[in-house]
Order: C-alpha cells, then structure tokens, then sequence
C-alpha cells in the first residue's frame, strides 16, 4: 500500500486554500446565481420560521400552563419529534405530495412551498418544545401577579412572554437555524432544480459532489452569515441587559 | 364581604387547606397568622381568585365569585417576596390601570399619588435591578393599592423592611381604609404587627383554623409511649412536656396566659421550666404585656403591667417561663 507523501498534504491544503478564494471570489463578486440561491434560502426559512413559531410558541404556551387531559402524552409526542430524521418527514411529505398521494392535487411538489411545508413540520415540535420549556422556566409569580392585577389570559401569557424573552428568541433561533441548515425534505420535496428550488443546503450537496468545492463552501459560508445576522437581529430586538 | 365557603385545597393527594367558613367583613383588617406552611399563602391565593379550590367556594359581597379578570379586579394580592415586571416602576404602577382602561391624565395623577402615599416618587424611573428587596415590597404594596381594589390581600407584607418602614407601610394602609373603606386581609409571622395593626386575628395550623390564641404553636411529632405520664416532645432544643394520647404529627399550642413568668427558676408542680432571656415587650392593649422570651424556642406569655415592673422585665433581662404539661394543647 502507498503510504501519503508529504507532496499529498500539500495538494490537500492547497485545494482547500482554493475553495476559499472561490468562495471569497463568489462572495464579493456577487455571482447572480449565488445571490438567487441566497434569497431563495432566506425566504423559505422566514416563512417556514414565521409559520412554526405563530403555531408553536402558543402550543408551547399551552403545553406548559393548561394543564389539561393528555398533556405529559403530548409532551412526549413533541419531545420524540425533535429527534424526527429530516429524510423521514421528506419521504412522508413526498407520499402526500406526490401526484397518486391525498395532496397531489394540490401540485406542490418540487416547488419552494413544498420545501416550506417540510421546514414546518420540522420546525414546529422545535418551537413548542423549546417555548414550553422557556415558559416554565418563568417563575408563576408573573403570571399570577398580571392576573391579580387585573390582566386576563392574553395579556398575562404577553406578561410571561416578555419575562421569558431570552428563551423565546432561542426558539426563534432554533428554528431559523432548523430551516435553513436542512437538507433531506429539501431534496426530496423540492427537487434541487435550479433556479426554482435550489436552496443553500442542496445546493451545497449537489457541488460537493460534482467535486466543485469553492462554489460548495462559498455557499456554506454564506449559510453561517445568514445565521450570525439573524443572531444579532435578534439580540437588538431583545434590548439591552437582563432588566 | 369576603367568605370562603367549605374551602378545601389539596396538592398532589395532601390537603393543605380545610375551611368551613372564613370571612372578612367589609372595612376589617384581619390577620392570619401561622407557622410556615400552615396554610396562609393558599388561603390568600385563593381569596384572590388565582387557583381553583379542590373543593368549596369564594363568594364577594354574598355572591359567588367567579375566576374571571373581571371578578379579579375587585381582590387584589399582593404575594411574599413579589416580583416587579420588567420596565420602570412607573410602568409597574400604570399596569393595572392599563387593564382597566384607565385613560392618560388619570392614570399620571393616580400614580403621582400612590407614590407620594408610599414615599416611592424617587424610584419611579428605576428599574427592578436598582431596588433593595424592600423597596420592592413597598412598590408591590403601591402597585395594588393605586387600583383601590374592594379586598387587598398581603402576604407578609413587611417581610424585608426593617422596623421604620414596616410602621409606615401599616399607617399608609390604615390611611387609606379610613380613606375609603378598604378590607384587608394579611398574612404574618410578626405577631407584633398583626396585634397592632388587625381588628382580628385568626390563626391557621396544618390548614386549619383553630381556636386559639396564635402565639406559641410548635408543629411536632408526638413519640408513642405510655399516656399515663407526660411525655416529652423535642422542640427545637428543648423538650416539652405534653399530656395526651395522641401519637404521631401533630400542633402543641402553649396558650400564653397559661405561662408564669419569674425572674429565678422556682419549685412549682410545672413540669416544664425554661430559663432564658427577655427579647421584647409588647403592649396589645392597655395594661396587659406580651413577654417574647428566648429560651432557646420563642415563648411568649401574657402577663400584666404591674407583674411586669414588680419583676423588673426588661429587654436583655434574665426570666423563667414554667407551665404545666397539662397546659400544652395538642391539635
């Protein structure tokens, strides 16, 4: 057997130095297909993101205060489905979606909505777990206190809800983080068909595999922008100190 | 005006709350006063309307209240160690008026004068983090007080201020039920307080009202053993000696008219004799005297003025507490 040679190693960083002036290139020259991939991006994951924390903040909400028949059950369903594979709600999705499933007809398959539905489904038991831990974590004093202050149940759960911010725009970040950085439904439901479903993530598969790194990594760097600037969006939106 | 009916509350299978009947009547200040876990905070949670009863009901002026905001508003607590919202006192202060729809100028002129009531006017624009656990009970006061609720409920309310401010904060309260006939029902371990300040005082042990006076309640666990002779129970430190049957936990009561106080220990048929120091003297009513004596538990025995000066108590001042075991009453 061959064993590596130091002229190996120096191929290796080399082609690793490459990808990164690709990716440096891509960035700065502002490729038109980079920059369509991007936004596609951004756009499915603030949908995705906006629709699973509209429904899943309030059922986190309703997880950790109502108590109600079935709610440890429902717990449970919710905390099994953190650990959901994203190819498994991919296949699930493509059965319903496909033209001989109960949706086909609603033709949503290989569209950026189809990649949105699958960001959902993965995003939401993101949200409600995540929110129904940050509300208990928020002491029931502050419930209490609205409720015998006058305040009735939307604006008590507003009075949590600002206590327990900093967890709230956790789960806004997770699951942002959870529909950008996913691939498997993304390729199943959306195709990765340029120009119309290619997103950051299938897009990084796809040239990683046709062996064209620096487009690959320019792209992956871009994904870790996104990330750092919802961050920061974020933290400005919260306000200053722990008050 | 406030009446729990049959109220019972149990938590995880354990009653913690058994009321038949409780009533504060319109204009009364009356206090609860209780051991720790005895029960005062879930009456007063309940009172307020916040939690669901097991069992029983809360009725307002001879109506059953219901748990909505709207009946809420008419009962307002104030909890131990309460806890301010985020944003400036001010804002605090506003928040109930808020949910009233209280409108601008109101709202300004009804702050500006529970602020000058509770000396607050310079933390208006503080926020949480900047208040000393006092200041922050005092705004909690302020924050029910400036809704002039028909029932305030506080649960001990002068927990983290030191005497000054305690004194203040009850004379601001008696203010303003002379003002406009406020109900208050407080919960409180400062029996002082609760003496000075009440019309009435109830006493809760293990979830119950019981007939006695509050002072010297001791929650114990009653060894078995022969009832022909007074057993001993370890309280704290010291043993007492209890004539009764009865085994396992259960509430001695020492009631504090039944303590005979004496400078020197002296040989007496009392089975219990414990000698220690005068903490303070309190005056409930003209002529009688609450001696609060340490002797390694608190004891506090009821004697009067003249036995007072005759034996010289003092705060500091060396005293013998003795009572019979058959003076120990067990609930």
């Amino acid at each position: 057997m061959d064993r590596p040679s130091l002229g190996d190693g120096r191929r290796r960083v080399d082609f690793l130095a490459d990808g990164l002036r690709r990716a440096l290139h891509l960035l700065l020259a502002g490729d038109a297909e980079v920059l369509g991939i991007t936004l596609l991006t951004l756009k499915i994951a603030l949908v995705a993101t906006a629709i699973a924390c509209v429904l899943g903040i309030p059922a986190g909400f309703v997880l950790a205060t109502r108590p109600f028949w079935g709610r440890r059950a429902a717990l449970t369903v919710v905390n099994t489905a953190l650990a959901f594979p994203t190819v498994v709600v991919g296949l699930l999705l493509f059965g319903l979606l496909s033209r001989r499933g109960p949706l086909g007809g609603l033709g949503l398959l290989y569209t950026w909505q189809a990649i949105v539905v699958g960001d959902v489904l993965l995003a939401l038991p993101i949200a409600a777990a995540l929110s129904a831990a940050a509300v208990q974590g928020v002491d029931p004093r502050f419930r209490r206190t609205a409720e015998t202050l006058g305040a009735g149940p939307w604006r008590s759960a507003w009075t949590v809800a600002r206590e327990a911010r900093f967890g709230l725009a956790t789960v806004v970040t997770a699951a942002f983080g959870q529909c950008t950085a996913e691939v498997g439904a993304a390729l199943i439901v959306g195709g990765n068909i340029r120009g119309q479903t290619r997103t950051l993530t299938t897009a990084v598969a796809l040239y990683t595999g046709q062996g064209d790194f620096g487009l690959a990594l320019a792209l992956g760097c871009i994904l870790l922008l996104l990330a750092l600037l919802v961050n920061v969006a974020l933290q400005a939106l919260q306000g200053p100190g722990r008050a | 005006m406030l009446e729990l009916r049959g109220v019972r509350q149990r938590y995880e299978g354990r009653t913690v709350l058994e009321l038949d009947h409780f009533t504060v009547a319109h204009g009364a200040i009356v206090a609860i006063v209780g051991p720790n876990g005895s029960g005062k905070s879930t009456l007063l949670r309940l009172a307020a309307l916040l939690e669901a009863p097991s069992a029983g009901e809360v009725w307002l002026d001879g109506r059953r209240a219901p748990r909505t905001a709207a009946a809420r508003r008419r009962v307002t607590l104030v909890e131990q160690r309460p806890v301010l919202f985020r944003g400036s006192v001010r804002e605090n202060l506003e928040f109930g008026l808020r949910m009233r729809g209280t409108g601008r100028a109101e709202l300004e002129a009804r702050v500006e004068a529970v602020a000058r009531q509770f000396a607050i006017g310079g933390l208006l624009n503080r926020a949480r983090r900047e208040l000393s656990e006092g200041e922050i009970q005092r705004v909690a006061v302020a924050r029910a007080v400036v809704l002039e609720p028909d029932v305030l409920l506080l649960d001990e309310p002068a927990s983290s201020a030191d005497r000054a401010a305690a004194l203040q904060l009850y004379q601001t309260l008696q203010e303003e039920r002379r003002r406009r006939g406020l109900t208050i029902c407080l919960a409180s371990h400062q029996l002082e307080d609760a003496y000075r300040w009440s019309d009435d005082l109830r006493a809760l042990a293990d979830g119950r009202i019981v007939p006695i006076s509050p002072e010297n309640l001791f929650r114990v666990e009653l060894p078995a053993g022969s009832p022909e002779v007074a057993r001993h129970v370890r309280v704290g430190p010291v043993e007492i000696a209890v004539a009764t049957e009865r085994t396992g936990p259960a509430i001695l009561a020492v009631p504090p008219s039944d303590i005979i106080l004496s400078r020197a220990p002296v040989a007496t048929s009392a089975r219990n004799v414990f000698s220690g120091r005068v903490t303070r003297l309190v005056r409930p009513r003209p002529g009688l005297v609450h001696v609060t004596a340490d002797v390694g538990i608190e004891l506090v025995a009821a004697v009067t003025e003249e036995a007072v000066r005759e034996l010289d108590l003092v705060p500091g001042g060396p005293v013998t507490c003795a009572f019979k075991a058959s003076a120990v009453r067990v609930f």
